[in-house]
């Protein structure tokens, strides 16, 4: 009975764990999604900080300025994303596709201008984020497995969802920033500046995947790979469907992804092989959606 | 001695070539309700939108309280305490009525909003003004009417002393319409200055302190309500009693067009109900009425693009009630659709690609699957030539052409499907006289060929003109059906504007 | 407008932005080579040379060209009719995948392995792409979400399938996972000895054709090029698919089946990247290899072509021969002066990026109508466009 216990608190540590970033970057998307631009460049932008925030990490060992460099990353390639899409009318779908792909460029090829290497780089003298182990509570059988091996930065993940809560549905800049999305002639025919608040908007939040991202490769692990972020970016914009953009619904739906990945980790042991696990995250994504959309189609029918 | 607090001096307003305002010259008095009537395209709402700062004026000069100005964007007029209602709510459909009313000049408590004051200051503004509202509920639960209050409060919160409507009973119902007008003069009362859009003249005399007439973008009249009467202002309006074509008699034939009990519901609404028409071959039928009672819809219906919730449509003779848009072209109908950009054409798609739509099938342009370019080029070229399209070649996109072109050329393609029925919404909409004669002279030539054609048009002169039988639509009803000269347009405009019977006859005495 | 002028505007039209786009990201290249302190102007000669520079090196770009090519015909036919699908590289992974069992296990003549192989790889890539766009119509899973999960997905499972069941029996490695080899018959085969007759061997067109060696694949490619353009341009499926991406509106009045026209879309370009797959396997790796489809990136780089060439399947076919010669000539850099061959997948984003902006209509096309006339059509058609959101 002990075993089953355990065996179930370090699923629910490795749900909390794969849940983090995904819910920073589904944050992110929520902004994104509230102030009307569809960033589908998530994903690269998502590489690209954990690279960067690596890098850092690696050359500087300062691993507070390998997190700003993170957060900085993200907010410059989401200003990028932004700028395309609202000052110049890119094609969003196709502005996306283009950072996704030229992230997956740069990151492979500084990797291999630095490191000389094409797949993993990791150094084991490095340090990651700094691991908060709650005294009390460490020591605490069950619980202490449940909540143990979390950095800062997962933390601060379910400190900022609340914290995106209170700015987008308490304060008068998310206040204006729901208003815009839901009718931006409207909004500018008093006078706002649109395309300002818009862009302003998403690049702030792209400070959050830049956190996710330093999740990524300085967190329960300091390494780094080609394609590190997996898909996260698209998964993101799945849950934030499935919350509407809500920063507690992402706290949900980032939970859902996040236990589903766990799943696909925790099995291994099992009959299925490894590749049939990977593809859980994927295809539950997909059927979330589905039952989703089916739902919700129905509601609007009657 | 009242105080000017606008004027506008000698305004014109020049869109491409059309000459939407000439030398327009109004003013409003403080506190005074002022009503701006005409026709659809008088230039009545062009000139309150130069004020409103949506529009620049090509010339003239504007003076809010003797001081010179000049509004690039609505929030320049609205600081000078000039505020609109348009036709368009500008509302956040998710959001609350008070949320709504504050938007740009939230009530704070430092960085957050201060929700409870909010709702106070907006349950004491709509007290103050007798506007009820619910400041909690959801735009999107209101009805239209609530709506429009929003709108008014939304302005009167930005402290406005001139408040323009823009046909704000167009989209209200009757009950809600008198309310409206009530909300109106109190708000006069008030202090505040009005200006009304309208071309419901019963409005007008219920309102007004004083009138102007506009007629193809000018001022033909001012009048104070007390000196005139609805009879003068729609002979003012609409200047002359259109010189009527010669039509030869009409020789109807058998049945081609029919609905029986039509109706549509959506969203707890009739949008149509219990819609009997019938349209025969060798005649012109129109369906007059105020835009939004229901003719987008029905011609959805008779097309095939909705399905209808109840009744039937009969195709010569054929039930296609339900049936595919391709079963019912392909049963005999072709199709002038309202809005030529959202439905009417692929605005990026060449000049032969959207001649070719529904054509594609007919073996004049196809063999066994593929098209014949050239003849659809020369087709096009034909067509071109034939409607007068100003373009430069086949390939151009359609985008690139001028409205009135762009029209001409997709009239051109469905008139020249040579189906046995046309349905024909809005065929001359924004384009030009000569134009517009053309496109006539074609729908009088169809129907000497012995087709059916159903003519909807807002313009009341048009139906006038070119129908053999009248129906007039009002709130998705039948309201009336007449046969050619067995009506005069000031029975139709009552009719349309939801007036009964018996009102006619009485203004026919 | 006289003849000339139309022509050039057709002319900027066409090809204006793809240059632009083209030049501007290799002028990016040439500063990230200039910050790696090599020298510009010769790393572009060694990467032209070895993309294009005789015989063997254009054999190399235009064999790898051939799955681009059908990824960007496949996204031709899709994005061209509205629907936004990224699904081909999954579509091709199965097509690969299936085409080298068939070979590899059916019983018979080669050419029959073949034959049956490639319709099983079309029909894989289609009932693939109508998954995707089956969850569209019955669940609105955008295509975005389910055509890119489902790339992962295809991924992992021919991924499982080659490591456990299918796994090539004559291999004793355990790290190699691949399928088995095929046999000679059941590949295909190779055009070369071009312009090597007596009378042209010794010219400069002989010599530069010494080394050419390219299977049968790129040239069904071409064929298939050929096919799509005559699909396109000259069928009334081509007439109305176009008419659906311009404005579905506008197809739905004309009385064009919304929904037909969705399943074909899905089927024709899930075909076009199925073949892809079965093109790289029996013309390039003669077996399937676990990630060959995923790690090059193929899919990608004919979508980037597809872009470039504004959705024109001959256009098409130039961009991705370009973006192949991109990655040829970017090996050669990396093997003489050192240079990532990823620098290629950074500056195929940036054309990407440039491509997704009408750059010459913020310039030139602006002018040609009045400034008045478009405000009020462009503001016309916004109306339409959100009537319809």
């Amino acid at each position: 009975m002990n075993i089953s216990i355990n065996y179930l608190a370090s699923v629910f540590n490795s749900t909390l764990r794969y849940m983090t970033p995904l819910l920073l970057v589904t944050l992110c998307a929520g902004v994104c999604s509230k102030a009307r631009v569809f960033n589908i460049g998530l994903e690269g932008t998502l590489l690209m900080s954990a690279f960067f925030a690596f890098l850092t990490q690696y050359f500087t060992r300062n691993i507070f300025m390998a997190v700003f460099v993170g957060m900085i990353t993200g907010m410059i390639v989401t200003f990028v994303i932004a700028f395309f899409i609202v000052r110049l009318n890119g094609e969003p779908m196709i502005v996306g596709m283009a950072i996704n792909k030229f992230a997956q460029g740069l990151t492979t090829f500084l990797l291999q201008m630095i490191f000389h290497t094409k797949g993993t780089v990791s150094d084991t003298s490095m340090k990651g984020l700094t691991k908060i182990a709650i005294p009390g509570i460490k020591d605490i059988p069950v619980i202490g497995t449940m909540f143990g091996n979390l950095t800062v930065v997962d933390y601060l993940a379910f400190v900022l969802a609340v914290v995106m809560f209170i700015i987008m549905y308490r304060t008068v800049i998310g206040f204006r920033i729901r208003c815009i999305g839901i009718n931006p002639e409207a909004a500018s025919s008093l006078g706002i500046r649109v395309p300002r608040y818009q862009i302003i908007a998403t690049t702030l939040s792209g400070s959050m995947i830049g956190l996710a991202g330093c999740l990524l490769s300085l967190g329960s692990v300091t390494m780094f790979m080609q394609n590190i972020s997996a898909a996260r970016g698209y998964v993101a914009i799945a849950a934030n469907n499935l919350c509407f953009g809500h920063p507690l619904g992402a706290l949900a739906s980032s939970a859902l992804f996040g236990f589903t990945t766990a799943l696909a980790q925790v099995l291994q042991n099992s009959a299925l092989k490894q590749q049939l696990l990977q593809c859980i995250p994927y295809i539950s994504t997909i059927l979330a959606m589905m039952i989703f959309n089916y739902a919700n189609n129905k509601k609007k029918q009657k | 001695m009242t105080e000017k607090i606008f004027e506008m001096q000698h305004i014109d307003k020049l869109y491409g070539t059309l000459l939407a305002n000439n030398d327009v010259s109004i003013h409003l008095n403080q506190g005074e309700i002022l009503c701006l009537v005409g026709e659809n395209g008088a230039g009545k709402s062009t000139i309150m939108k130069i004020l409103y700062g949506l529009e620049q004026p090509t010339d003239g000069e504007i003076y809010v309280k003797g001081e010179k100005v000049r509004f690039h964007t609505p929030s320049d007029a609205m600081a000078k305490g000039i505020g609109m209602v348009q036709q368009h709510f500008m509302l956040f459909e998710n959001m609350t009525v008070a949320e709504n009313i504050v938007f740009k000049n939230e009530i704070r408590k430092g960085l957050f909003m201060d929700r409870k004051r909010t709702v106070e200051t907006v349950k004491e503004l709509s007290e103050k003004y007798g506007l009820k509202i619910d400041p909690e509920a959801k735009i999107e639960d209101c009805p239209v009417g609530l709506r429009q209050r929003v709108e008014i409060l939304k302005i009167l919160y930005q402290s406005a002393e001139i408040i323009i409507f823009d046909e704000p009973s167009a989209v209200l119902t009757p009950l809600e319409v008198d309310s409206l007008l009530e909300t109106i003069k109190s708000l006069a009362a008030s202090g505040k200055s009005i200006v009304l859009i309208t071309h419901k003249l019963q409005e007008v005399m219920a309102v007004a302190d004083r009138i102007y007439v506009m007629r193809a973008g000018k001022v033909v009249a001012e009048r104070l309500r007390g000196e005139t009467n609805t009879d003068e202002l729609a002979f003012l309006m609409v200047g002359h009693h259109p010189a009527l074509r010669d039509v030869a008699a009409p020789q109807p034939g058998e049945v081609l067009l029919e609905t029986k009990k039509l109706s549509l519901h959506r969203e707890h609404r009739d949008i149509l109900k219990d819609v009997d028409l019938h349209v025969n071959a060798g005649e012109v039928v129109g369906i007059a009425g105020v835009s939004g009672n229901g003719q987008t819809e029905l011609e959805l219906c008779l097309t095939g693009l909705e399905r209808p919730t109840e009744g039937q449509v009969f195709l010569l003779g054929k039930e296609v009630t339900n049936a595919s848009v391709k079963t019912h072209r392909d049963s005999g109908m072709a199709y002038i659709s309202e809005d030529r950009y959202l439905w009417g054409s692929a605005a990026e798609g060449a000049l032969s690609e959207n001649v070719l739509m529904a054509k594609e099938n007919r073996a004049e342009f196809n063999r066994y699957g593929f098209l014949k370019h050239d003849a659809i080029k020369e087709y096009t070229e034909k067509l071109i030539k034939r409607f007068d399209v100003k373009a430069n070649d086949t390939d151009q996109k359609i985008r690139e052409l001028s409205g009135g072109n762009a029209q001409k050329l997709i009239t051109a393609r469905e008139i020249m499907m040579d189906t046995p029925v046309l349905i024909c919404c809005e065929p001359t909409r924004g384009i030009d006289i000569g134009a517009m004669e053309f496109i006539h002279d074609q729908i009088l030539e169809k129907r000497e060929k012995g087709c059916g054609v159903l003519l909807v048009s807002s313009e009341l002169s048009e139906i006038m003109t070119l129908s053999d039988r009248i129906y007039v639509l009002f709130e998705g009803k039948i309201a009336g059906e007449f046969k050619r000269g067995a009506v005069d347009e000031k029975t139709l405009g009552i009719l349309m504007l939801g007036g009964r019977r018996d009102e006619t006859e009485k203004i026919r005495q | 407008m006289t003849k000339l002028k139309k022509f050039g505007s057709k002319f900027l039209d066409a090809l204006g932005q793809p240059l632009v786009a083209v030049l501007l990201s290799l002028s990016v290249g040439a500063i990230i080579i200039g910050l790696s302190g090599k020298n510009i102007l010769s790393s572009y000669a060694i990467m032209f040379k070895g993309a294009f520079g005789d015989g063997y090196y254009l054999s190399a770009t235009l064999q790898r060209s051939t799955a681009i090519i059908m990824g960007g015909l496949a996204v031709c036919i899709a994005w061209r009719s509205g629907y936004e699908s990224m699904g081909g590289e999954g579509q091709m992974i199965f097509g690969a995948l299936v085409s080298a069992l068939i070979a590899y296990y059916m019983p018979g003549p080669g050419i029959a392995k073949i034959l049956v192989g490639l319709a099983g790889a079309a029909i894989i890539g289609a009932l693939y792409s109508v998954l995707s766009g089956w969850l569209w119509e019955k669940f609105s899973v955008t295509f975005i979400i389910s055509t890119l999960m489902l790339n992962y997905i295809a991924n992992y499972i021919a991924s499982y399938l080659t490591t456990y069941k299918v796994k090539d029996p004559q291999s004793r490695d355990i790290n190699s996972i691949q399928t088995g080899k095929l046999i000679e018959e059941a590949r295909f085969g190779k055009v070369n000895g071009l312009f090597q007759s007596d009378g042209l061997k010794e010219t400069a067109l002989g010599q530069y054709f010494k080394d050419f060696n390219v299977h049968w694949g790129f040239f069904f490619a071409l064929l298939s090029a050929v096919l799509v353009y005559i699909l396109l341009k000259k069928t009334k499926f081509g007439y109305q698919s176009k008419m659906n991406g311009l404005n579905s509106r506008f197809a739905l009045y004309g009385g064009i089946n919304a929904r037909g026209m969705l399943y074909l879309v899905m089927i024709l370009s899930g075909i076009a990247a199925g073949l892809g797959g079965a093109f790289e396997v029996y013309g390039s790796k003669y077996r399937y290899i676990d990630q060959m489809i995923f790690s090059t990136g193929y899919a990608w780089s004919g979508m980037v072509g597809a872009l470039l060439a504004n959705f024109d399947p001959f256009g098409t076919v130039l961009a991705c021969i370009l973006l192949a010669g991109l990655s040829t000539g970017g090996s050669a850099m990396q093997r003489s002066a050192g240079i990532p061959v990823e620098t290629v997948n950074m500056l195929e984003g940036i054309i990407m990026l440039l491509m997704s902006v009408k750059l010459l209509h913020l310039i030139v096309i602006r002018r040609k109508v009045s400034k008045e006339d478009r405000l009020k059509n462009e503001a016309e058609i916004e109306n339409g466009k959100e009537a319809e959101a």
